[in-house]
């Protein structure tokens, strides 16, 4: 018996006697034979059997980089995305909502203002109709005529100046209806983040295999609170569509 | 029950608020009060003398359910009329606030015609019920 082959009897790891054994084996048979050939071809074998696990070994590392790698890039956005733009993009709807507010809030003060207008120049020429038509029927005394003349005189002049405040104020809903274009550009800000975002999270939920656990929407809580709008496209489940939908349900509920 | 109601409008949006106003004030009640959230309105119930309650469903705060819930569990306010005047359309949550008890139930977008139609049909049921 020679002293490698010794060694590997005397080696008591089960399983690197069972991977390398009989390849030492060998390579002490090649060797203590003198046959250069074949102790240089075991000698490579066992070579390229520890190189191509160190390799393996390698790759797992490299994934394993590049995983932490792109999480890190991922974790790192989602870390400005939640701490700058999110709340960011809160106080742009808070905008939003304070832009449509002021829009809404400045369009009725102008139809408010325009109403009385509107009524007055209605009620002033209706007066003067009632005298109109007995002048037309030549029905009229001096004393009404001149009345007539003067409430003319006098409707004229409002009904211009009233007309005008009105043509004014109509003007001035068109432009307040400019909310929209600046509401709109922030709402559409606002939706690419939540792109982003969506992105992001779902990536993170890939990298990290959590994809299989998912939290039930919806909960007691939310029904009392309410669902808002109907939105075309987003299933609420079934809703009814108007008004009429509301009174049949409500009559088939004995309402 | 006449033209002097007094009415309590809820909803969270001043401009709805304003909207409802103008219309009740149209239809000739000229007595209106508003509210911006269950929480601020119940106190409002509890201590005025209010006649009609109309409230959204959907406010920060307590929500129009849960208002028109505490509404109904108060012995000094259970039978006021209520109108549910909202946004919400699930066909679940109409069940539900006919359910807690609710008068009417008008969804958003609405009509002038359809709001004074409501509550004429809540006030005429109430008058044929006395």
């Amino acid at each position: 018996m020679s002293a490698i082959e010794v060694e590997v009897t005397m080696n008591t790891n089960p399983a690197l006697q069972e991977e390398f054994g009989e390849s030492i084996a060998a390579l002490a048979g090649a060797l203590a034979a003198g046959d250069d050939q074949r102790f240089f071809n075991e000698l490579d074998g066992l070579v390229q059997r520890r190189e191509f696990a160190l390799f393996g070994e390698l790759q797992k590392l490299t994934n394993d980089l590049q995983g932490a790698l792109q999480r890190f890039r991922i974790d790192s956005r989602l870390v400005d995305l939640a701490e700058k733009e999110v709340p960011d993009a809160r106080a742009r709807l808070d905008h939003v909502l304070k832009l449509t507010d002021e829009a809404a809030h400045k369009t009725m003060d102008l139809v408010e203002q325009s109403g009385p207008l509107a009524e007055r120049t209605s009620r002033q020429a209706e007066d003067i109709m009632v005298l109109w038509k007995k002048f037309r029927a030549r029905d009229i005394d001096v004393v009404a005529f001149r009345d007539m003349l003067a409430r003319m005189d006098a409707f004229l002049e409002s009904a211009h100046a009233d007309m005008d405040k009105v043509r004014g104020n109509l003007a001035e809903v068109v432009l307040a209806q400019g909310y929209q274009d600046l509401s709109g550009q922030i709402i559409r800000g606002v939706m690419k983040l939540v792109g982003e975002l969506e992105v992001a999270l779902v990536e993170l939920v890939r990298l990290s295999k959590t994809g299989g656990q998912r939290v039930r929407p919806g909960n007691v809580e939310e029904t009392s609170r309410g669902y808002g709008p109907v939105v075309p496209g987003v299933n609420h489940g079934p809703a009814v569509s108007d008004q009429e939908d509301v009174d049949a349900l409500l009559s088939g509920l004995g309402m | 029950m006449s033209k002097d109601m007094k009415f309590l409008v809820v909803d969270d949006f001043s401009t709805m608020r304003r909207i409802i106003k103008n219309l009740l004030n149209d239809l000739g009640y000229g007595n209106v009060t508003e509210a911006d959230d269950g929480a601020t309105a119940l106190p409002m119930l509890q201590a005025g003398n209010f006649d009609f309650l109309i409230t959204d469903w959907n406010m920060p705060g307590m929500p129009g359910l849960d208002l028109l819930k505490a509404v109904r569990a108060d012995a000094r306010l259970a039978k006021m009329p209520v109108l549910m005047l909202t946004a919400e359309a699930k066909r679940e949550q109409i069940i539900e606030a006919a359910q807690a008890g609710v008068n009417g139930y008008v969804i958003k977008p609405f009509t002038a015609v359809t709001l004074k139609e409501k509550i004429d049909k809540i006030l005429e049921t109430r008058a044929n019920a006395a």
